[in-house]
């Protein structure tokens, strides 16, 4: 269908300059493009599947001139034309260039200021605008799944910054210098033409590989790389008739990505999308809402967990086990290190072994009749965000009844009876108990994380435990191993949806395996 | 009908108002006759034995014996068919408690619980002039030699009672004040010894120091000592050359028994106990040269098992094995020592034990329970005197061209120290004075009940004390802060109020609970004039009726000018009575584990008491036409009508549900917080974007 009738229109009618953009905004609209990224399959994206529109270059190149006099009214700090860069001229090139030179000795600019690679990502450089929020506050979040899809979502890309296996832990790849230097890299493609949405889409999805994926200072840097003004709407009209829709929805997409893994936009995303896509576009009205909602569910996790996912290993346990046992009194002891530190094998590798034990469960332990039997159970799986560990559990059985509640001693306390002798009874029409089915559990003496579920590594537990606890050294232990049984890895996988889905809202951790290089776990060798 | 008192009625509504069916208007429908009878019979015996004042107030009150009544009493008249089959001792107790927080009453209960015959509260418990000849022998000099010898500063500084000071108070007998004569103590009773409380509360170091001498240390002794104990140790005791302590505490173990770790195992020769653990915060740990220890040991119970029970040694600190840590550095009472004590291995002979082996516990509560009455009369002398002081300075300083003492806010203040130690003083000497009477009544809840109203009142007045003076009490070089530290630890020791609270509230509740256990089975065995009567005084209940207990009136005890308070006091009676039934009802035996209703009975109870005491008290000074005693009916109606007031709400809440009367929401709120072991509102400041 040609619209292009529409330019005989009077232009007042439309709200003059915004004429040409709504008419083209309006032509964007059906899937004319290729769906070169087809493999996005299942982001339920309302608009169909993401596509890299070709006539998206020609927007911005169309609208370059005024582009740049938007860009300069659109009192963006950086003067340095970064938000222009969507035009791809040759003076981008020609900036481009520059720039590279100059990024050599000392950062210049601002985005290289804070994105300038060191642990303190997100706000040292900047402290005023960028609140260093999202390294404490999301803990409802959980990672989402993995963004294979977009991985190689466009073969053109120089450098995928997965190449490197970035996300291998301890890789100076990793972190915020990684996640700029791959802007640069990916900045650099194509040189001479936009191509913005695509870079963002692709550096979003490279967020958790970078491990940048929990910082509002790297969304805004990449928002930093959509060109102001040409995306902005003129006149009411065409801000009814769902303008840039692609440039809208990777607008979107950014922010749902922030959504997920909870981080709060701060005032400076907020003008950034302004200067973007306009006052009351759709990713701003998502921004707003998303600044009034997500401050409100910040600390709604009564138990939050480091933001950072944790690997396998000792913090992890101990983590574990800080959380499970909830008794501040008790303590969490590493009994065998992964690497010995003296002796023979000094260097050598063994199942780490760490324990937890709260004073009242070592009381409980001492009571124990040690002519009945104390039973070490698991291993049960507990997921600290996608990290699986297993534990084991030292229990004995329930207590029979007669001994549960020993009668209370008359010549207990000093100042005041402990009970009462009153014979008044309940009549059956007295019944205030719920209809409860109660499990009877025994009590759980000590808790353990090891590396390695074998028996063997077990009664190396046991036997640390005695030194405390000698009366594991009269009563019987007795091992009850579901050996490889409860590793719900193993069992079938809940199919997980595409990229764009929030994973699960959280119920369910995702899969580890699939996290390119990383070692699923190091137990069990 | 009758099914509904049969058991806790979950709903427990009916509790709220249920009432007493024993009601003081002796000619009420429903008292059975038996009840009546007996109620006359007790007031006639009470009449005995008194002196000619008391058998005139007696007279006049002879048939307000009858009507007036408490719950207790009455019940026992109605529904206890077996005479004097009641167990001894505890329940004793317990009614004569409940009967003296319900004010009158005890009589009746007299010869059916097989004990002496007990007085009452009215008329207010008076000595003999011999008596007080006596005691005010010892008054002037005691108080002339704290006033002259006593330097209460530097003691408090150095954190040490001079020799000297020591030797005088030895001097004048103060460290066997309770002593008997024979063992060359001053003998002196439980009123007279309330009354040199007075004056040795003057200095807090020192009053401590000689109540943990004598108030615990050797009343262990006193109490249940052997003649030979008594007359190897009391001697050398009351002259003050041996000193004595009372240890009881160990660092895991303070009013639970089970947690006490000292051990004393018995020698081979079976003539020794090797003893071996530490006690801590020993009050003259220092000093003391005799210490009555509790310790673990074995003993063979009549099954033949061995069991872990406490004993009571006498150890000398000649035993060997013995020794003390460095005084610790307190906050106030500075100058008494108290320090740890360790015993290893020190050998104590076999007749050293207190009582018998394994009976160790009940020597320990006798002690404990016996110790407290005198805090009332040491926490009043303390505040008269601050009342001295601090009027002084309020009628001499000028604000805004006024004194002080011409601002009501000042004047207010003021009121309240007087009221508070003219009622702990009421209840200091009736207590004492029922102590006194022959047969050793047991009075510990009584005793309970001083303490905790006499230390909350005291640390009160003294900080409104501290209040009038302003920055001037701040300073230490005036003694109010001194005050101020010393009375922190009256709300401490001797059993902290909390526990005396819960010890108050649950005597009374076994008391109760017995009383309508026995009603219950009356009903369930069919016997319908219990069930009638009950069914008739909640229908008058319910109708409203008038509470006479029988104070006021033409036959009763109190004096007209005390008619307001008295009535507000029969009414508190009355509905407390009830309170305390719907209580029952709620929650059974169960009731030990509300802690939060149990305190606010018991503070109902310890305020009926106070009432009662102060009523008492002022009734006889307007009788006898004692000086001032205008002023003192003043006081009681001051107090008396706030007490009412203050009974009034706690019952209303009482009778509300946990989530009503904010007991849900306070325990809630105190889990959230110890979950976390923290404050854990965030900061005023904090953000969350």
């Amino acid at each position: 269908m040609r619209l292009s009738w529409v330019r005989a229109l009077p232009r007042g009618l439309w709200g003059s300059p915004g004429v040409p953009e709504l008419c083209r905004s309006l032509c964007q609209r059906p899937a004319r493009a290729p769906t070169e990224r087809g493999d996005t399959a299942g982001t339920p994206k309302p608009r169909g599947p993401q596509r890299r529109h070709p006539t998206e270059g020609d927007t911005a190149r169309g609208d370059t001139p005024r582009g740049d006099g938007d860009t300069a009214r659109g009192d963006t700090p950086r003067g340095d034309g970064d938000t222009a860069r969507g035009a791809a001229s040759a003076w981008h090139r020609h900036f481009q260039e520059i720039r590279d030179k100059e990024r050599g000795p000392e950062p210049r600019d601002h985005r290289r200021g804070h994105l300038g690679g060191d642990t303190s990502w997100g706000g040292t450089s900047r402290g005023d605008t960028f609140r260093d929020d999202t390294f404490k506050g999301d803990t409802s979040s959980s990672p989402p799944p993995h963004h294979r899809s977009h991985q190689h979502h466009d073969d053109s890309h120089q450098q995928d910054p997965r190449d490197g296996d970035p996300s291998e832990p301890g890789s100076p790849r990793r972190g915020p210098a990684a996640f700029e230097a791959a802007l640069r890299a990916m900045e650099r493609w194509p040189p001479g033409r936009g191509g913005r949405l695509a870079l963002v889409e692709a550096a979003l999805a490279a967020m958790e590989a970078l491990g940048v994926e929990r910082s509002v200072a790297a969304y805004n840097a990449l928002l930093r790389l959509l060109p102001r003004g040409p995306w902005v709407p003129r006149g009411p009209v065409q801000r009814l008739l769902f303008p840039f829709p692609r440039q809208q929805e990777c607008g979107l997409q950014l922010l749902e990505q922030m959504e997920r893994y909870g981080v709060i936009p701060d005032a400076e995303t907020r003008f950034l999308l302004l200067g973007v896509f306009g006052p009351r576009s759709r990713p701003l009205r998502k921004v707003q809402r998303m600044m009034f909602w997500l401050p409100r569910f910040r600390h709604l996790d009564p138990h939050p967990l480091p933001p950072q996912p944790t690997r396998p290993g000792l913090a992890a346990a101990r983590l574990g086990l800080h959380r499970m046992a909830g008794d501040p009194g008790a303590t969490v002891t590493v009994i065998q290190p992964p690497v010995p530190d003296t002796g023979d094998d000094e260097g050598s590798v063994q199942p780490y072994i760490v324990s937890s034990q709260s004073p009242e469960q070592r009381e409980l332990l001492a009571q124990h009749d040690p002519a009945r039997a104390v039973f070490v159970e698991g291993p049960f799986p507990l997921w600290l965000r996608g990290t699986l560990l297993k534990y084991f559990v030292l229990r004995g059985d329930p207590l029979p009844p007669h001994l549960r509640d020993p009668p209370p001693d008359p010549e207990r306390s000093f100042y005041f009876p402990l009970e009462l002798q009153l014979e008044l009874e309940r009549g059956p029409w007295d019944d205030e108990e719920f209809d409860v089915d109660e499990v009877e559990e025994g009590p759980v003496f000590a808790l353990c994380v090891p590396g390695a579920g074998d028996r063997r590594t077990l009664a190396r537990w046991i036997s640390a435990l005695q030194e405390q606890n000698p009366i594991l050294g009269r009563a019987p232990v007795v091992f009850r191993l579901n050996e490889g049984g409860a590793d719900p890895r193993e069992g079938p996988q809940t199919p997980r949806l595409g990229t764009g889905t929030p994973p699960g809202a959280g119920l369910e951790p995702p899969e580890e395996g699939e996290r390119g290089g990383e070692p699923r776990k190091n137990n069990g060798e | 009908m009758a099914a509904v008192p049969l058991s806790r009625a979950s709903d427990g509504r009916q509790g709220g108002r249920a009432t007493e069916p024993s009601k003081g208007t002796g000619g009420t429908a429903g008292v059975p006759s038996r009840a009546r009878d007996r109620r006359h019979g007790g007031g006639a015996e009470s009449s005995e034995g008194q002196t000619a004042w008391q058998e005139r107030r007696a007279e006049r009150g002879n048939g307000t014996a009858a009507s007036r009544s408490h719950e207790g009493e009455q019940h026992h008249g109605r529904t206890e068919p077996q005479g004097g089959g009641g167990p001894a001792a505890a329940p004793s107790r317990a009614s004569r408690h409940w009967g003296r927080a319900g004010v009158p009453g005890p009589t009746a209960r007299g010869g059916r619980w097989g004990l002496p015959l007990k007085e009452e509260v009215f008329p207010y418990p008076e000595i003999s002039n011999e008596e007080l000849a006596e005691i005010n022998e010892f008054v002037g000099p005691v108080e002339k030699f704290f006033n002259e010898e006593v330097d209460s500063k530097k003691i408090d500084q150095d954190a040490k009672i001079p020799p000297e000071t020591l030797q005088g108070l030895k001097d004048l007998g103060l460290f066997g004040m309770q002593i008997p004569e024979e063992y060359g103590g001053l003998g002196l009773s439980n009123t007279m010894y309330a009354r040199l409380g007075e004056i040795t509360s003057l200095d807090g170091s020192i009053a401590v120091t000689l109540a943990a001498h004598q108030a615990i240390g050797l009343k262990g002794i006193l109490i249940a000592g052997t003649e030979e104990q008594k007359a190897k140790y009391l001697p050398r005791l009351a002259s003050g050359e041996h000193i004595a302590a009372f240890c009881l505490t160990e660092p895991g173990s303070g009013s639970d028994a089970a947690s006490i770790q000292t051990r004393a195992t018995l020698s081979e020769d079976g003539k020794h106990f090797l003893l071996n653990g530490s006690k801590v915060w020993i009050s003259n740990g220092g000093l003391a040269s005799i210490f009555t220890v509790f310790a673990r040991t074995e003993v063979v119970d009549k099954d033949g098992q061995v069991k872990d029970k406490i004993t009571a040694f006498i150890v000398e600190r000649d035993f060997g094995g013995v020794t003390h840590g460095k005084p610790e550095d307190k906050l106030g009472i500075r100058g008494s020592n108290t320090c740890e004590v360790h015993f290893e291995n020190t050998k104590v002979p076999i007749e050293n034990v207190i009582g018998e082996v394994g009976g160790g516990f009940k020597v320990a509560m006798n002690i404990l329970n016996s110790g407290r009455f005198s805090m009332g009369s040491a926490s009043a002398g303390m505040i008269k005197k601050l009342i001295e002081l601090t009027s002084e300075y309020a009628c001499t300083r000028k604000q805004f061209n006024k004194k002080l003492s011409q601002f009501g806010l000042i004047q207010e203040k003021f009121c309240l120290m007087a009221v508070k130690a003219y009622v702990m003083e009421s209840m200091a000497y009736l207590t004492a004075g029922m102590m006194d009477r022959p047969g050793f009544p047991d009075c510990s809840v009584e005793a309970a009940m001083v303490k905790v109203f006499s230390s909350e009142g005291a640390w009160a007045c003294v900080s409104e004390a501290l209040q009038i003076l302003g920055g001037l009490g701040y300073m230490k070089d005036y003694p109010y802060e001194r005050y101020l530290r010393d009375t922190r630890i009256l709300l401490i020791f001797e059993g902290t109020n909390e526990i005396l609270r819960m010890y108050i509230a649950l005597t009374g509740m076994q008391h109760a609970g017995k009383i309508l256990t026995e009603k219950i089975k009356a009903i369930k065995k069919g016997n319908m004039g219990v069930a009638l009567g009950e069914f008739l005084t909640r229908l008058q209940d319910t109708l409203g009726r008038k509470v006479d207990l029988g104070l006021i009136g033409d036959r009763g005890v109190v004096h007209p000018s005390l008619q307001e308070s008295a009535k507000k006091l029969e009414e508190n009676v009355y509905y407390f009575g009830s309170t305390v039934r719907g209580l029952l009802s709620r929650f059974g035996k169960t009731i030990v584990e509300e802690q939060l209703v149990l305190k606010r009975v018991a503070d109902v109870v310890i305020n009926l008491y106070a009432m009662t005491a102060a009523i008492s008290r002022a009734s006889r000074s307007i009788s006898i036409g004692l000086r001032n005693h205008d002023h003192e009916v003043l006081l009681t109606n001051i107090f008396c009508t706030e007490a009412y007031f203050k009974n009034n709400y706690a019952m209303a809440q009482l009778e509300k549900y946990a989530d009503e009367n904010l007991d849900d929401s306070i325990k809630k709120a105190a889990k959230q917080i110890l979950e976390k072991r923290a404050y854990i509102c965030s900061h005023p400041l904090d953000k969350t974007f």
